[in-house]
């Protein structure tokens, strides 16, 4: 169980766990070797709400970093993540099939995406935010869409 | 008693009420009411005493799954609860759209959503008859 940041907005209470990378967008990086965990953070899916369906890239499927990696429909919207990541993906989580959900419900463990082999991984680092720093970038999001309530 | 997720402003709430209103005014009048949620949520005696006299079957637009929460806080028992999440990944081609008005899709998933009420109301009602014959 990895530790969380953790700040209230509104009513809603919003995790970033410390072990691992973020782009701007909400998406999670986990290194693990060059092997790389992909995910959405608790913030963004939060912000979608709850996840009908979920369409990861296939095992195998090479993938630039920025480019689509999985489309999550929502009950409010269709919601494409963006690889943070370059490389190709050796494993999509079975989860998504049949409970997609579990992106809801455990947005930075069993609701992981894809796991992505990294061409180059330190580059691809180097672009992304640590824990903290997308911490205070994920609370001006959410408390600007707190004013839209 | 048939009692629709509230969420004003929501496709799967206008989803919910939808299939509720279906049911009630239109496929099983004489066997089911509706209880709005809203006036749970307030405390309203008579919706209370309605949920807490028939069994209640709860639409819920999403995981918060209110009615359920608000029939069971006002003393009342779930018969049975269905979300029309549920219900859409079992027909994704009935993708809903519109919050006003209802795209064919989100027609079409409230159809859905009714017939599956139906079958619950069904069943309910032909338990009830055969406990009264026993």
């Amino acid at each position: 169980m990895p530790d969380y940041l953790e700040t209230t907005v509104d009513k809603f209470i919003f995790k970033v766990a410390t072990d691992r990378l973020y782009s701007a967008e909400g998406v999670w990086a986990l290194a693990e070797g060059d092997r790389i965990r992909i995910g959405m953070t608790d913030f963004l899916q939060q912000l979608n709400g709850d996840v009908a369906f979920a369409e990861v890239k296939p095992a195998g499927t090479a993938v630039a970093t920025g480019d689509e990696l999985a489309v999550i429909e929502t009950i409010k919207a269709n919601v494409e993540v963006a690889s943070p990541v370059g490389g190709s993906v050796v494993e999509v989580n079975p989860a998504m099939e049949l409970s997609p959900e579990a992106i809801n419900q455990d947005p930075y463990g069993e609701g992981w995406l894809a796991v992505i082999e990294a061409v180059d991984w330190p580059t691809d680092r180097a672009a992304l935010l640590d824990p903290q720093a997308y911490f205070e970038l994920m609370k001006g999001q959410a408390e600007e869409e707190a004013k839209k309530l | 008693m048939v009692v629709p997720c509230s969420g004003i402003g929501k496709t799967y709430g206008t989803v919910s009420r939808e299939a509720a209103y279906e049911v009630t005014e239109d496929l099983r009048p004489g066997a089911t009411g509706l209880v709005a949620l809203s006036l749970l949520v307030l405390g309203d005696e008579d919706a209370r005493a309605a949920v807490r006299a028939h069994p209640a079957v709860t639409i819920d637009g999403c995981k918060l799954a209110c009615a359920a929460k608000m029939v069971q806080e006002s003393g009342g028992q779930v018969a049975q609860g269905i979300a029309v999440l549920d219900v859409y990944r079992r027909n994704r081609e009935l993708k809903p759209q519109g919050i006003a008005e209802l795209n064919q899709g989100g027609q079409q998933l409230a159809h859905a959503v009714a017939a599956e009420i139906t079958a619950i109301v069904d069943d309910l009602v032909s338990r009830e008859e055969a406990s009264d014959h026993a």
